[in-house]
């Protein structure tokens, strides 16, 4: 039963992953592909935390760990940059 | 089925529910703030709901104390990361969304208000008048 229940949780993680990749391709302005960037980089992080628990790793557990603060500092870097890019600062 | 599984998946239930409604939140919503509303809420109320079940399921010592941290700083970096997203959108100048039949819909929602107000107002009158008068 537990396994069933995370099998079952990693392939709707899957799921919504595929969703927001989706949606960073459609989305029409730049905000809207950075909220899916969003949403998928937290849809990333469950994934790998479900997928260690049902594996029995701890490995999984330490990507994650990393996972999760390199992206939230890579994602900041992106908005910074796009931001200065769209107001014209940060050129000098 | 213990106990530590049935909890285990009301909490994944729920987090599906949650995420299924973000998901479709940010196909359906217009505009990009709606847009980052349902992303940034549902989003993180998934994954923490997630994470919740999973730590209830964590076959070691280990593994659950890596959960918790990892549930510490999601809890620090998705909000901050959902701020920065707003900002951004503030400041590049995207304008609000507004619905388009705005004033049309707003005068007949007040005329039938104001109809079905006056209606209650006078049964209420009357309701009061014939209780008073027995």
């Amino acid at each position: 039963m537990t396994q069933i229940m995370l099998q079952g949780m990693q392939i709707f993680f899957l799921f919504c992953a595929a969703l927001c990749v989706l949606r960073f391709i459609l989305g029409p302005s730049t905000p809207d592909r950075l909220v899916a960037l969003n949403v998928l980089s937290g849809v990333t992080l469950g994934f790998l935390v479900v997928r260690g628990v049902a594996e029995g790793r701890v490995l999984y557990l330490d990507v994650a760990l990393v996972y999760d603060i390199f992206g939230f500092l890579g994602f900041l870097a992106i908005a910074r940059f796009l931001r200065d890019k769209l107001t014209g600062k940060g050129d000098e | 089925m213990s106990i530590r599984e049935i909890f285990a998946l009301i909490s994944f239930i729920v987090s599906a529910v949650f995420g299924l409604a973000g998901v479709a939140g940010l196909f359906r919503f217009p505009g990009p703030y709606a847009r980052l509303q349902a992303g940034s809420l549902c989003g993180t109320t998934s994954v923490f709901t997630a994470f919740i079940g999973v730590l209830i399921l964590a076959p070691s010592w280990a593994i659950a104390f890596r959960i918790i941290i990892i549930m510490i700083l999601f809890m620090v970096n998705a909000p901050v990361s959902s701020f920065i997203v707003a900002r951004f959108t503030w400041e590049s100048g995207t304008p609000m969304w507004k619905p388009k039949k705005k004033p049309r819909r707003r005068k007949a929602a007040t005329a039938a208000g104001r109809k079905a107000a006056a209606e209650q107002a006078t049964d209420a009158g009357t309701a009061e008048k014939g209780e008073a008068d027995s």
